[in-house]
């Protein structure tokens, strides 16, 4: 047996573990499973849902490698570029999420076995799709047994996409809050009255919940009640239907023509895209993050170029559109997720260790910081050697532009505040970021007052 | 009401009545076994699985009479070409 250390957030499923070893990600996968995971290899299932994306591949590995005298077999995953959870995604993307774990569901039954559980957090994307990474999750279907994830499904799915279709798109960061999903109590208290006039709405949440509530405090004999599999497949459906039916139509905010609403000029646009393109060749980096990437224009210069890309934006109408955008075209290398850079993610769920914090998921090669710093520092009132601090921690290079204060955009910010930011400059920012950075190359972009920097961390 | 609005009003009712009746036929049978969080989930299940059975059969029944019809009159196109 050799040394390796287990992945906080695996450890509630007695079937296996992940644990990491020699910098790779395994899997054990225990006695206990056995009969399950010998099933879902040999019926076929595992290898339908690999073909068709569904399910992330993996090689059995040596059992050397066990962490524990409960291991049956190891399996080696391969790797996800980066882990997202649901309250960095979309609408779409949630939507999509779901759609991907029912599939998945109703393929498992084609072949005799059924979802145990349904987190959202078994969902990840992997090449421009989503992807079930939870190999120990199935078990075989037992006729009349009704499906043990259904709850989980309707609080990690249903209740947050009917949330933000029917209420407010905002309420995707319920599940920030609730590791196990939105209580579906809450959603019903929150959805409008008239969705209880819609029949699947009305059993999913409405009377889920009551049923739910009823039965909390009593002792019951479940034993002698059986669900028939028509019934079974009938629920499958009917929550496919649903999810499939949900839209969301985006209202347009302050950021989704922020494009067409700044002082670029055509030129000063064209420039600064082929000055970002230009560093890029210059430094070659493998992943990038664009911090503030609105529909994420500057993010596909990076992943056209076939980086790794994560196009991070606090507006759920931007990202919503780079998402539609990447599913359009079939973009593989560009990630678009929900983030507020001034609070974001943190690390949640049992001993703070369970859902990774953002800046524990990785250290970009790149960071952009196009038209943000002065969000930051005016908006949001932090001193540049905080946000010099920052970066200096998250990348090894940085393309970041300057936006000084006579600039138009700038000008609005303090038109409604009183300017106290007299450190806002260009001296301090260069002597603040110069102590984490050399500063490579400058150029002011044509047509405006902006300058774009090529950092690279010292 | 328009006779389409009626309609859909008396099918949902229906269906509602259906739910309740259900709901209190299976109640008085609750014997004794375990206490789980998720027993309101497992209960509700095996009453509107057997509605959403049923609606599926129905879907798949007029899913294949419609193929059945389009055969019919994609064979009938073919032999008039």
């Amino acid at each position: 047996m050799k040394t390796n250390e287990s992945i906080p957030s695996s450890f509630r499923d007695p079937s296996g573990f992940l644990f990491h070893q020699d910098g790779s990600i395994y899997r054990q996968v225990n006695i206990i499973y056995k009969e399950n995971y010998d099933y879902l290899i040999k019926s076929g299932l595992y290898k339908s849902l690999v073909n068709t994306d569904l399910l992330i591949p993996h090689k059995e590995v040596d059992i050397e490698y066990a962490s524990s005298d409960e291991a049956y077999k190891i399996i080696k995953p391969e790797p996800i570029q980066f882990i997202s959870y649901p309250y960095e995604w979309c609408f779409s993307q949630l939507k999509n999420a779901a759609l991907t774990t029912l599939r998945i569901q109703i393929k498992a039954l084609e072949f005799g076995m059924s979802l145990k559980d349904c987190s959202a957090y078994n969902i990840q994307f992997r090449k421009g799709k989503f992807i079930f990474i939870d190999s120990l999750s199935f078990e075989k279907y037992r006729e009349g047994k009704p499906w043990v994830a259904y709850r989980q499904f309707c609080q990690h799915f249903l209740a947050p996409l009917l949330l933000m279709s029917y209420r407010d798109i905002r309420l995707n960061q319920l599940l920030r809050v609730y590791i196990d999903g939105v209580p579906l109590d809450l959603a019903s208290s929150l959805l409008p009255f008239r969705t209880r006039f819609k029949f699947s709405l009305l059993s999913h949440i409405h009377l889920h919940a009551k049923s739910q509530r009823y039965f909390a405090d009593k002792i019951v004999n479940t034993s002698s009640r059986k669900m028939s599999r028509l019934s079974f497949t009938g629920l499958i459906d009917s929550l496919k239907t649903l999810v499939n039916k949900l839209n969301w139509q985006p209202q347009a905010t302050e950021w989704t023509n922020y494009y067409e609403d700044t002082n670029y000029s055509e030129d000063a646009f064209q420039h600064k895209k082929q000055l970002i393109t230009e560093f890029l060749d210059k430094i070659n980096p493998k992943t990038v993050w664009d911090l503030g990437a609105n529909v994420g224009i500057f993010s596909r210069i990076a992943s056209t170029r076939g980086i790794q890309t994560i196009s991070f934006d606090i507006d759920p109408v931007a990202v919503e559109k780079n998402y539609l955008e990447c599913v359009e075209n079939r973009e593989l290398n560009i990630l678009p997720l929900l983030l507020d850079l001034t609070n974001p993610s943190p690390s949640i769920g049992w001993e703070n260790q369970e859902r990774m914090s953002i800046l524990e998921r990785g250290l970009a090669d790149t960071v952009f910081a196009l038209a943000l710093i002065h969000h930051l520092a005016i908006s949001n009132n932090l001193p540049l050697y905080k946000i010099a601090n920052f970066f200096g921690k998250i990348c090894n290079s940085l393309i970041i532009e300057f936006i000084p204060k006579s600039d138009s955009q700038v000008q609005r910010l303090l038109s409604t505040r009183e300017d106290i930011f007299t450190d806002y400059t260009q001296q301090a920012f260069e002597n603040e970021f110069g102590k984490y950075f050399t500063i490579q190359n400058f150029v002011k972009i044509k047509d405006s007052e902006r300058i774009l920097y090529l950092m690279i961390k010292i | 009401m328009l006779r389409k609005e009626r309609l859909k009003c008396f099918s949902y009712l229906t269906i509602l009545v259906i739910l309740i009746v259900l709901f209190y036929l299976i109640l008085p049978h609750m014997a004794y076994a375990y206490l789980d969080p998720g027993t309101g989930s497992y209960i509700l299940q095996l009453i509107i699985g057997i509605l959403f059975g049923l609606l599926f059969a129905v879907k798949m029944f007029l899913g294949k009479i419609k193929i059945f019809l389009k055969n019919i009159f994609s064979r009938k196109k073919k032999d008039e070409n």
